[in-house]
């Protein structure tokens, strides 16, 4: 029987956010953020353990991409691919 | 690994232009007219010809528009591939009646290994009756074109299928081979046109001919290809007939990272693990007749859909059909955490569709398999553990990401 050990792919990545006035991410780590394009809400499996997260796409200094995302229940700040 | 079974005497079944047979068979009427079969690709070319398109002079890759010419009375049938696979997939299994060693040539080909058969049904004549009686139960409209063949070793059943009349067999006793084979033209051995040229030139019209000629002078003109035509023609070799092993049921499995309760993504679940499990080495040259899908349900219920294929298949749609049909009949008391699919019987087959897997194409994917395998076991074996793996979808119809994608190890 073929085993079916799955490891999950896209793990959320634990980062250190610091937010601006408005609420949105000024630093992520030691890099500064240079642009905030995007940001959208998911909202998922209210009928078990809720799930709520609020997901920002930001632009480092220096170019590089990234999408992050605040887990609404806990607080903490978490990188990922979208 | 269990050696797979042989048989020296091999009886040959062919029906030449099997698939046109097939056409002929479903549609009423068309055996009466000229016909065609267009390519299974964009060529828009004829593949097949009927005999009586043939007396018109239509000729298997012309144009449409040729052969309207030349007879406009002319029936062009679209190609069906998965039609005619599963025909050919039901007179396998149909001829494993008769004997355990079947091994499939291209469409409407198929050998039998008769070793031993003689002690269930008595002398060759015998047998090839017993053949005759099972193809006519498999399917009389296409029977009449069948030709059979019986001799040691399968190129002699199948030199002996191509001498029978339509309806009827060749017996070539072990004792008549070399008389045989000699009178029989240099066309029926496995030659490219540039080997039949030479030969022709040479002035060899015969395998009585060319198996005159000492063997070194042949391989000397010819070499290895020269020297196994030389032995063809002489009746040295003889290829026995090699049958499959049915496999043991293969299991794909699925646990969800949360409890699943919409149809319609424990169906595109169902899909995914059909599709994994039709991609096990083991499945190779089996067509799928029995499956089960087990689905655990929350609170440690279970639910069990167990099925038999009316057709055998190697096509995830067709046997996911009656999966989807049960689970929208009866589906399962809450939503779903784990699924286990298993394919547990298996009919005689090919690969694939025969139409697009050409020997060549098979036999390079295999061996494409066959050194990944050997490197992975190789880096099992030096790292003792796994360090491969496969990139499956879980959910992903999931708006989480990390629920979308997950990794397998890779099991050779």
């Amino acid at each position: 029987m073929r085993a079916d050990r799955l490891r999950s792919l896209n793990v959320p990545r634990p980062v250190t956010v610091v937010l601006n006035a408005d609420g949105l991410p000024r630093s992520v780590g030691d890099a500064t953020v240079d642009v905030t394009l995007e940001a959208w809400r998911i909202d998922d499996e209210w009928w078990r353990s809720p799930i709520t997260r609020r997901y920002v796409e930001v632009v480092l200094e220096g170019g590089g991409r990234l999408v992050l995302f605040e887990d609404m229940t806990t607080k903490m700040w978490f990188a990922q691919k979208p | 690994m269990p050696q797979r079974p042989t048989s020296s005497l091999a009886a040959c079944v062919w029906i030449p232009l099997f698939p046109l047979r097939c056409e002929e068979a479903r549609r009423e009427g068309l055996v009466t007219h000229p016909s065609a079969l267009l390519a299974p690709d964009l060529s828009r070319k004829l593949w097949q010809v009927s005999p009586l398109a043939r007396h018109t002079g239509v000729r298997p890759g012309m144009t449409v528009s040729q052969a309207i010419g030349l007879c406009p009375a002319l029936r062009l049938c679209e190609p069906d591939p998965v039609h005619y696979d599963g025909c050919f997939a039901r007179l396998l299994a149909a001829l494993n009646e008769i004997s355990p060693v079947i091994e499939a040539g291209e469409l409407g080909l198929a050998y039998l290994g008769t070793d031993g058969l003689e002690g269930i049904y008595g002398e060759p004549r015998r047998i090839i009756e017993v053949i005759k009686r099972t193809l006519e139960s498999w399917n009389d409209s296409i029977v009449p074109s069948f030709r059979v063949g019986w001799g040691k070793g399968k190129f002699i059943a199948w030199v002996a299928a191509t001498r029978a009349k339509p309806g009827d067999a060749v017996i070539v006793s072990p004792g008549e081979t070399g008389r045989f084979l000699a009178a029989q033209p240099i066309a029926v051995l496995p030659l490219d046109p540039d080997t039949h040229r030479r030969l022709r030139q040479l002035g060899i019209r015969t395998l009585g001919a060319l198996a005159a000629l000492p063997e070194e002078a042949v391989t000397a003109q010819f070499g290895a290809v020269g020297r196994r035509l030389w032995r063809l023609a002489a009746g040295r070799t003889v290829e026995p007939v090699v049958g499959s092993i049915a496999p043991e049921p293969i299991v794909a499995a699925l646990t969800f990272f949360t409890p699943v309760g919409e149809r319609d993504l424990i169906e595109r679940a169902i899909d995914q693990l059909i599709a994994r499990a039709l991609k096990d080495p083991r499945r190779i040259g089996w067509r799928v007749q029995a499956v089960r899908l087990v689905a655990e349900v929350e609170g440690g219920r279970s639910w069990l859909a167990d099925l038999l294929l009316k057709d055998p298949a190697a096509d995830g749609a067709r046997i996911a059909a009656p999966l989807r049909t049960r689970l929208e009949q009866a589906p399962p008391a809450g939503a779903v955490t784990r699924l286990v699919l298993e394919l547990t019987a298996f009919a005689p087959g090919t690969t694939e569709l025969q139409l697009f897997a050409r020997d060549a194409v098979a036999a390079a994917r295999a061996g494409q398999r066959r050194a990944l395998e050997s490197a992975a076991r190789e880096i099992h074996q030096r790292l003792k553990r796994t360090c491969l793996y496969h990139v499956i979808e879980v959910q992903p119809w999931s708006r989480l990401p990390e629920r979308r994608y997950a990794l397998i190890d890779y099991e050779p």
